[in-house]
């Protein structure tokens, strides 16, 4: 199944992304180091402000700050060491929650959004292509149109602000669904059947919105493919020969599949974007959560500990669908690309 | 020329209705605060006041107008939203074209820097810089955003050029001596044109979906009103918890209704001009 011309693609995209994921921890190494106006002399002087009148704790901090940036010592050693502690796991300390490590922190709140992300990413992304290419197959019936116009208007609903509506619909004024968190104030996270009820009621809403509006995105993009390849010459001449709608439709769908994988790998990035928001709007104890508070805290290492996580599993997930793709397109398969 | 491309699309119905909604907006953006002549900033003791006739969409924990809020954060996030889209045009631009020209070691260096900005997540990076002014003006906020959202329409460009440039009607042209800059006008610039157009409207809308991401994370715009930042105040109030529908419907609906609009003007616009997707 593996083929070598398979492993050679693989082996490209995965040299390409760790190439990628260098340059962007020299960008976060970069940022605040280029940026005018000292961050980090900002940073130490609204230190006084974040831990409240107690000196010792200042002082604790500002001498992590110096020892985590290590502004001490020459860039070339600042970047080496900073690169070095990234790839070990070693984000630095806390401020905010000084002394505990970043990494120790981001751990426990990462499988919570990975709980909400994936399954809503591919319940989307399943919904949203049969969806469109319903519509492309039933072309200029009513289904097309209301699927059309429907994703057009919901798939630019931004999931924090459909989130929102939903708290205030079913939570506040009809009092269905919990309003906040992840699970109810004063239970304790357990492997109970009570516990994962409570625990799937405060799941619906955020779940729903992040579903409902990237929905509509993927029905419009499978639409487009769909009709685009059953206007395409092998769909003619199989038209020609006679064979039926339903199997030409097949052999176009299984087509338009393959963009859709790399449009998945390309919106990463914005879905997470959005959950992250979502987390904060919903208070889900998720890294996007986390992300907040830190930012409201001004907690630097940590903020630049949760992007190199962040940005390593896009990059991650990335891979894997790279992977996808390869097993099911032929020609990366058989290596007659290129 | 102009009239005969025209024309279809002002026969097509969506065409019309997408295009009125936006139009509509964008005079409430421009006008609204100049007829409406409520300060946004205004405190008053009338907080948390739904709808009535004094206030005709309620006020704020801080009784300041949410309808002149509005009005004020519309024309920020159009003006944020056209700055961001400006920027990741030209960028796009310059980067694909001078691929698609130069070829050879250029294209290779602007590709691998386009691959890479493309896989990364724009809107974390985004978040990261923001998260580094502590002053952040519209402009800056655009800027960010704006530097981010060019890589797909750069690699789109640059295919379109590829393939325009090794057409016979362009070798005429060289043969016949134009010069560069008229060929790049009358022959290959054309080909983009409508492209170019639709990726401008969702950059817009990229630019406006950014700036409402960045400013409920708390990275928005330092000064001014804008949709996000209203939103982000409705969060931070627990308006939404609380019931008070007045406060944050508005503007997520004034988001939903600019940037669905233009969606809809782009797709009606690729179905018109699009000859694969026409119908017959």
């Amino acid at each position: 199944m593996a083929s070598k011309p398979m492993f050679r693609f693989l082996l490209r995209r995965f040299i390409f992304l760790l190439v990628t994921y260098i340059v962007a921890t020299t960008v976060v190494f970069i940022l605040p180091r280029a940026i005018p106006g000292n961050p980090l002399a900002q940073m130490l002087s609204s230190l006084s402000q974040v831990a409240q009148a107690n000196p010792e704790a200042i002082r604790a901090a500002e001498r992590t700050l110096m020892k985590e940036f290590g502004v001490d010592k020459p860039v070339l050693v600042q970047y080496g060491e900073f690169l070095l502690k990234a790839l070990r796991g070693d984000l630095g300390t806390s401020i905010s929650y000084y002394p505990r490590k970043v990494i120790d922190l981001i751990v426990p709140v990462i499988p919570w959004t990975l709980i909400l992300l994936l399954p809503a990413t591919l319940v989307a992304w399943i919904l949203g292509n049969t969806l469109g290419a319903l519509a492309a197959y039933r072309r200029n019936t009513w289904i097309d149109k209301g699927v059309l116009t429907s994703s057009l208007v919901v798939s630019q609903i931004p999931y924090y602000w459909l989130g929102m509506i939903f708290i205030f619909l079913f939570g506040v004024r009809l009092g269905w669904l919990p309003v906040q968190g992840a699970y109810s104030q004063g239970t304790i996270p357990s492997l109970s059947w009570g516990f994962f009820v409570d625990a799937l009621k405060h799941y619906v809403m955020p779940f729903a919105s992040i579903v409902i509006s990237t929905m509509g995105g993927w029905a419009i993009g499978m639409r487009v493919m769909v009709v685009y390849e059953l206007g395409s010459d092998y769909a003619l001449f199989s038209e020609y020969l006679g064979m039926r709608d339903k199997r030409i439709f097949k052999y176009a769908f299984r087509n338009s599949l393959l963009p859709q994988i790399t449009g998945l790998a390309l919106n990463l990035g914005t879905v997470l974007g959005g959950a992250l928001i979502t987390e904060i709007v919903f208070n889900y104890p998720g890294t996007g959560f986390l992300l907040f508070k830190a930012l409201t805290t001004l907690d630097y290492p940590m903020i630049q500990g949760i992007f190199v996580i962040l940005i390593a599993s896009v990059y991650l997930a990335n891979f894997i669908v790279d992977f996808l793709y390869a097993w099911i397109d032929p020609r990366i398969r058989l290596g007659q690309e290129e | 020329m102009f009239s005969t491309m025209i024309r279809p699309l002002f026969k097509n119905k969506k065409f019309i209705i997408g295009i009125s909604i936006f139009l509509l907006f964008l005079l409430l953006g421009i006008l609204g605060p100049t007829f409406y002549k409520v300060d946004p900033t205004e405190m008053t003791w009338d907080y948390e006041q739904p709808p009535s006739v004094e206030h005709p969409l309620g006020t704020d924990t801080y009784g300041r107008d949410i309808l002149a809020q509005l009005l004020h954060g519309i024309r920020s996030s159009l003006y944020i939203g056209f700055l961001a889209a400006t920027i990741s045009l030209v960028l796009g631009t310059i980067v694909g074209s001078l691929s698609a020209v130069k070829r050879g070691i250029v294209d290779d260096t602007l590709m691998a820097m386009t691959n890479i900005v493309l896989t990364t997540p724009s809107i974390l990076i985004a978040i990261l810089i923001a998260s580094y002014l502590r002053i952040r003006s519209m402009e800056a906020v655009a800027v960010i955003l704006g530097l981010f959202q060019w890589p797909w329409f750069a690699r789109a460009i640059r295919a379109q050029l590829m393939s325009v440039t090794s057409r016979e009607y362009v070798y005429l042209s060289i043969m016949a001596g134009y010069s560069d800059l008229r060929l790049v006008i009358e022959d290959l610039l054309p080909t983009i044109a409508t492209y170019a157009f639709m990726s401008f409207v969702l950059f817009i809308n990229g630019g406006i979906m950014g700036e409402a991401g960045l400013s409920l994370i708390g990275l928005g715009p330092t000064r001014g009103i804008s949709l996000g930042l209203m939103l982000q105040w409705a969060v931070l109030m627990e308006a939404v918890r609380r019931g008070l529908w007045w406060w944050f419907i508005p503007p997520g609906v004034a988001i939903v209704a600019i940037t669905a609009s233009l969606m809809v003007v782009s797709t009606t616009m690729d179905e018109v001009f699009n000859p694969r997707l026409r119908e017959e």
